[in-house]
């Protein structure tokens, strides 16, 4: 199976990719998108400064110049959705990709991937839907966790679901380090989901949205709410 | 673990209701205090025989009207005027609304959303003349609509400085208010603390609407002396 991680930044991209590298029967790629449309050298600046302030910057730049020697970091340079970076994505013939960069994708992005774009979602779906799903399904009293499925051009409604992961939020004390950890989880349940799609039959569930809704940002108020429930029920 | 053990609710939810209520109460105390900040006294003059009872709802004692039986009918009719209306709701009065078998016909959104906003407000305020049809079941997509139109384009515009329809907004905000009161869905209240948080500049230029901001007021003063979110 051909993966393309969909990457906003070099750090993120090889962190996704090296999780996916000791999966058997996958061939990994990091497509480099450019999400904020910055200029290059504001682009590259941020990429460098992100790069230094890893702690293990050697490793990564070193995993970096692997993948770009054997071809298997590709840059885009103009928006993700423009006719150019299309056809630049079909042209790698992947089979699925894997989100990690901060834009919305459009219908001829999500299909220039055979089987689509899997995204890890740090919300429970289909009842969770769009922003602070961690703040609201705390405030609640609904399990946190996430969820690995295929997404469509809508806000959390593609239709498959692949895998969903309950992570408890017993033990934080603060929703921004919670959601933080969440996000982290991305490379391994990726990971867990390439695992599932490899298998002969896969056992999808279906993202029935008349059974969640759509979130949106919180107020500093409920968040305020939020943190103090979390530091209430710290067990 | 199976999905519908996982959703079942756990004991936090107590303790979060608690949390929930004190934080509601504190926010309606500053608000008693602050509302003077929003509505400038040229404002509370220009809205005449109203502004006693509107000083009166947003300093007084909490106060609440259970609007939630209106979830119960099908569609209410008014006499009244839209602004009448919601002015009334907002200050906890009888509105004197009386059931009707019949319905408007179903809104399109997709033809909505292709309005000038002008024609949308117009829409908006003649279909919910009587504003307690906006937290019936059967207006759900529109009122998700609304909130999303305010959650994500106009707060987007708010936060950024830029240009927005200050009456399509507070007409929006306004109608959210009123379906938080029905339906008591905690996304549309916090819709109202959202806006209550802005930076005062992009609030004060509300008051070029002193009706509806008044009324937004009074809603969100109701919405947080209401006990049982």
């Amino acid at each position: 199976m051909r993966v393309a991680v969909v990457a906003g930044s070099i750090k993120t991209g090889i962190r996704i990719a090296k999780e996916m590298e000791s999966l058997p029967g996958i061939d990994v790629l990091v497509v480099l998108c450019n999400a904020g449309k910055r200029s290059p050298l504001l682009r590259w600046s941020r990429e460098l400064l992100s790069v230094l302030k890893s702690l293990k910057w050697w490793t990564l730049t070193r995993k970096a110049c692997s993948y770009a020697r054997q071809g298997r970091l590709i840059i885009l340079h103009r928006p993700l959705d423009d006719a150019e970076s299309i056809q630049r994505l079909r042209s790698l013939q992947c089979d699925v990709g894997l989100h990690a960069a901060n834009v919305i994708y459009r219908e001829p992005t999500i299909s220039a991937f055979r089987l689509g774009i899997l995204n890890a979602h740090i919300g429970i779906l289909p009842k969770y839907r769009g922003r602070c799903v961690v703040e609201w399904s705390v405030l609640q009293g609904d399990p946190t966790g996430v969820t690995v499925f295929f997404i469509d051009s809508g806000i959390d409604t593609g239709r498959l679901i692949v895998l969903r992961e309950f992570i408890p939020s017993s033990g934080w004390k603060r929703v921004g380090a919670l959601k933080n950890m969440l996000f982290g989880c991305d490379a391994r349940l990726y990971r867990k989901a390439l695992g599932t799609l490899m298998q002969p039959e896969v056992p999808f569930e279906t993202n029935d949205i008349s059974k969640g809704q759509r979130y949106y940002v919180m107020s500093k108020m409920f968040i305020r709410v939020v943190n103090q429930v979390l530091l209430d029920n710290r067990v | 673990m199976a999905l519908g053990t996982a959703l079942s609710r756990p004991a936090q939810l107590d303790s979060c209701e608690w949390v929930l209520r004190g934080a509601l109460l504190r926010r309606r105390a500053e608000l008693r205090k602050s509302w003077r900040h929003f509505i400038s006294s040229e404002c509370l003059e220009s809205l005449g025989s109203l502004a006693k009872e509107v000083e009166s709802v947003l300093s007084g004692q909490d106060t609440f009207r259970d609007w939630r039986f209106a979830a119960a009918f099908t569609w209410m009719n008014c006499n009244a005027s839209f602004i009448d209306c919601l002015g009334a709701i907002a200050l906890g009065r009888d509105i004197g609304h009386r059931s009707s078998n019949t319905g408007p016909v179903g809104l399109s959104l997709v033809s909505f959303n292709k309005l000038a906003s002008n024609q949308r407000s117009e829409i908006l305020c003649d279909r919910y003349r009587c504003p307690l049809n906006i937290g019936l079941h059967a207006e759900s997509d529109i009122a998700e609509e609304l909130l999303r139109q305010l959650m994500v384009p106009d707060r987007a515009k708010l936060e950024a400085g830029a240009e927005f329809d200050v009456d399509m907004v507070m007409l929006k905000v306004n109608l959210v208010g009123v379906r938080a009161m029905i339906t008591r869905d905690l996304r549309y209240l916090d819709a109202l603390n959202y806006f209550y948080e802005l930076p005062r500049r992009s609030l004060t230029r509300m008051r070029a609407n002193p009706r509806f901001l008044a009324s937004w007021l009074c809603i969100y003063a109701q919405l947080l002396s209401t006990p049982d979110w």
